[in-house]
């Protein structure tokens, strides 16, 4: 037992966690400084896939708050309606799709940033999001009708920065222009959406495809009886 | 053994789920809508009393056909029976009806003529004219008879006042009954449909014999206002025979009546013994068109004698018309919009197809109603779906004098009656008002036709209850046209297609809201709110209620139960008032322990960090 609690204590003391704590640390710097720190988070190995996933669950994570503990003045969640799973889903696929797109894109287009980087710089990219949705969230239960267009501003202008953020990490981690930043991603979100309809397209083949040999199925074993 | 319990289990699950669960979702006659805009059940504000047919009244009464019209004065109750060209005066009395008179013409004198040649009302050589329905009845007796009347109004008129605003050329005429010169068989009366007359009389002849006794005409049956196919050939050779008035019951009321004489293209006003006074004819305006036929429908008449008419074909409003009869102007005219996408559509069309798009025209009114105050109600119901769910369409108007629309509407949704519908295949679409009555706390009732409901808003806009159905059972409608107030707790509805008059009472319920919003309206907050928690007894979903009684906490300054109420039906405006209130007073209570908190937080930080420095510099040391 008390190995095992010794064990516990040297983790949270050991150097991998103290390196997490710096690399989730370093997103605070990387949000004030885009440029200079999304090439350092990249390029210089200042960032880590474990503060990404942190950040990434972070920003789930206000978006259920904020759901559920918002003032209801500013926050029409209904909850006999809300699906968890769902939630959660609206968030991480389209951050996948983006991933993906953007990997794709930009290998064809002399990106220097692997699939891993993409994700790591955009996951930092929320922590504004994660920042001042969480305050908010308390400052929407102590204002009044009038006062929660703070709220509002705040959520949207932590929003703005969010995309401001992935767009120069963009930039800095496949080593682009500004032109050439700015069209990748804009390229990336028609990616994304190319992805969508193919995958949909897919699906419905597939479920075409499965209703027909299920009835073909079907039709001979009543034949045969 | 346990795979069996677990199977069992399994059964067991599958039998508890798989029985059909109630589903109640159409059951309930009353409700309301939730913030989220959900039906919710209520119980019945309004309950059926009874449901009267045309033959209630009396044989000489039969059946309504296609009655349009209704109104309401005092205990009197009047009746557009429009099919059969009369109008059916009956009075309410403790539940049930009684005939006063059938009226299917009026007075005209001598003298009075001269008075209306101005408006050309009179052509005595009129067999020419058939629209113009006059006959000579003896030496100073004209009758006019009625075509289609669509409407009445009445208006409380003592002989001074009628004296003082339309002049004295009518004081002291005397009503002469006109000789009868009615034969047994005769009818001037159109009736489209004979074999449905000719089953009505079957049925209404056993009864002819009590009839005969008290009624004042030789055949009891020709009151009906239906015709036989023989009857009507032999009209048509002889002049033109004229029915007349029954009455029933001798009444002295100081009223005027006004009656919409629709395809007569006229609005008759006459005195309660139906001496002619004035007329409305043809309005003279250059925007109209050459050909326009002047077809009132729908009309009030205020305080003033001025008439507001919805005219058939007419969408820039009201037509206005003065005392006189003299048209004046349009009133309420909604303004059209035109979205940017339409207009840039409109850019790039062709002359030829502008032509054959969809024309953009202001609403046309289908109905028109006066408050105690003297404002005007208007409904339409050419709005389209979208127009309604957008909040654009605004399918019952308050118009002040100016035509302005000043209808508060501050509910969670606005009166557009339902706010969710599903189409079935008798009924599908939006909500149609086709009528609204007002009542004497500016609680108003809206009629709605599609599904045969009637919606109740009280003066902010917020839906008391809405109850009704499409149907033919009672307290449901299959065509309503008109709704009227008995007194401050009965309506009366009238359905044309089924010739029914529908009489609701208030229930305790219905009651309870009343008295609730009567009471908060002459500003006693706190025993309205005492009502309401009543009304939250009967009704725990009645949102209302909770935000009367979170008003008066809030002004009993009971700050956090206040919110409580409001946070229950999502009342944001007034949680956000009662909150401000609640925070004033937390800050106040606690400003102590706020300093000590923003003392803490700046000072502590500091410390730790000094004493950290302290730390380094004595190690170093």
């Amino acid at each position: 037992m008390s190995n095992f609690i010794s064990r516990i204590i040297g983790f949270f003391t050991g150097e991998g966690f103290k390196r997490y704590l710096k690399t989730l640390k370093y997103s605070l710097y990387m949000i004030l400084h885009p440029f200079d720190g999304s090439w350092d988070l990249i390029h210089e190995g200042r960032g880590s896939m474990a503060a990404a996933h942190t950040i990434v669950i972070l920003a789930l994570l206000t978006r259920l708050w904020d759901m559920r503990f918002a003032n209801f003045m500013v926050n029409n969640t209904r909850w006999s309606e809300v699906n968890i799973i769902k939630e959660l889903a609206s968030v991480l696929v389209p951050l996948f799709i983006w991933v993906l797109a953007n990997w794709c894109l930009t290998t064809l287009m002399d990106g220097k940033g692997r699939f891993k980087d993409i994700y790591m710089a955009t996951a930092y990219s929320f922590t504004p999001y994660v920042l001042i949705g969480i305050p908010m969230i308390f400052v929407s239960n102590v204002v009044t009708l009038e006062e929660g267009v703070f709220y509002t501003y705040f959520n949207i202008f932590s929003l703005i920065w969010c995309v401001f953020l992935i767009l120069c990490a963009m930039m800095m981690i496949h080593d682009y222009g500004l032109l050439k930043g700015l069209g990748s991603s804009i390229l990336s979100v028609a990616g994304m959406a190319i992805i969508i309809f193919v995958v949909l397209l897919f699906f419905s083949l597939i479920s075409d495809a499965v209703a027909y040999f299920i009835s073909l199925y079907k039709e001979i074993t009543l034949r045969a009886s | 053994m346990k795979k069996r319990i677990i199977t069992l289990l399994i059964l067991l699950c599958l039998v508890v789920t798989g029985v059909p669960s109630a589903d109640a979702s159409d059951d309930w006659y009353t409700y309301t809508y939730n913030y989220w805009g959900d039906e919710t059940a209520s119980p019945d504000a309004y309950s059926v009393t009874n449901v009267f047919y045309g033959r209630n009244f009396g044989d000489e009464v039969g059946t309504f056909n296609d009655a349009e019209g209704m109104f309401v004065i005092e205990d009197l109750v009047y009746i557009c029976d429009t099919k059969n060209n009369r109008i059916v005066e009956l009075q309410y009395n403790q539940g049930s009806f009684e005939l006063i008179r059938i009226i299917y013409t009026l007075n005209v004198s001598l003298k009075n003529k001269d008075m209306m040649d101005p408006y050309e009302l009179v052509d005595l050589s009129t067999d020419e004219k058939p629209n113009y329905k006059v006959w000579m009845q003896g030496e100073n007796e004209i009758v006019l008879t009625l075509k289609s009347p669509y409407d009445i109004h009445v208006v409380k008129m003592s002989p001074e006042k009628r004296e003082k605003m339309y002049g004295s050329d009518h004081l002291g005429e005397k009503y002469i009954p006109p000789v009868p010169v009615v034969e047994p068989d005769d009818d001037v009366t159109d009736t489209p449909e004979d074999g449905e007359a000719a089953d009505t009389s079957a049925t209404t002849s056993d009864s002819e014999d009590s009839a005969d006794g008290d009624s004042d005409t030789e055949e009891p049956g020709e009151g009906e206002g239906e015709g036989e196919g023989e009857g009507e050939a032999e009209a048509e050779k002889e002049a033109p025979k004229v029915l007349e008035n029954v009455i029933k019951k001798d009444l002295d009321r100081d009223y005027d009546i006004f009656i919409a004489d629709t395809e007569n293209h006229r609005i008759i006003h006459c005195d309660y013994n139906l001496n002619v006074i004035g007329v409305v004819q043809h309005p003279e305006d250059e925007t109209l068109k050459e050909d326009y036929e002047f077809l009132p429908s729908k009309f009030v008449v205020d305080d003033v004698g001025r008439y507001y008419v919805q005219a058939k074909n007419i969408n820039a409003g009201l037509m206005e018309f003065n005392k006189a009869g003299e048209f004046t102007t349009y009133v309420g005219a909604s303004p059209v919009t035109v979205s940017l996408i339409q207009r840039l559509w409109r850019r790039i069309q062709t002359k030829e197809q502008w032509k054959r798009s969809k024309q953009y025209v202001p609403t046309e009114y289908n109905n028109v109603a006066l408050d105690s105050e003297g404002f005007l109600y208007v409904t339409t119901s050419t709005l389209t779906e979208a127009e309604l769910t957008s909040h654009n369409g605004k399918p019952v108007r308050k118009l002040n004098a100016m035509g302005q629309d000043i209808l508060i509407r501050n509910g969670s949704s606005f009166p557009i009656g339902d706010v969710v519908w599903g189409d079935t295949e008798q009924v599908s679409g939006a909500s149609a008002f086709v009528d609204v009555t007002v009542f004497e706390n500016e609680t108003y009732c809206c009629l709605d036709k599609t599904r045969g409901k009637i919606f109740c808003y009280d003066f902010q806009g917020n839906l008391l209850y809405a109850f009704g159905n499409y149907g033919m059972n009672a307290g449901c409608f299959a065509n309503p046209v008109a709704i009227d107030r008995l007194d401050e707790q009965t309506l009366i509805v009238l359905d044309k297609k089924c010739g029914t008059l529908t009489i609701f009472a208030m229930s305790n319920f219905g009651k309870l809201i009343k008295e609730a919003l009567d009471l908060y309206r002459i500003g006693h907050y706190d025993d309205s709110a005492v009502v309401w928690r009543d009304v939250l007894k009967y009704n725990g979903n009645y949102d209302l209620a909770y935000v009367g009684v979170g008003r008066a906490l809030l002004r009993q300054e009971k700050y956090k139960e206040a919110m409580d109420m409001f946070e229950v039906v999502r009342d944001g405006t007034n949680y956000s008032k009662a909150f401000k209130k609640y925070r004033e007073q937390q800050v106040e209570k606690h400003i102590v322990l706020f300093i000590i908190i923003i003392a803490v937080l700046f000072v502590v930080p500091k410390v730790i960090r000094t004493i950290i420095r302290l730390r380094k510099e004595i190690k170093e040391a």
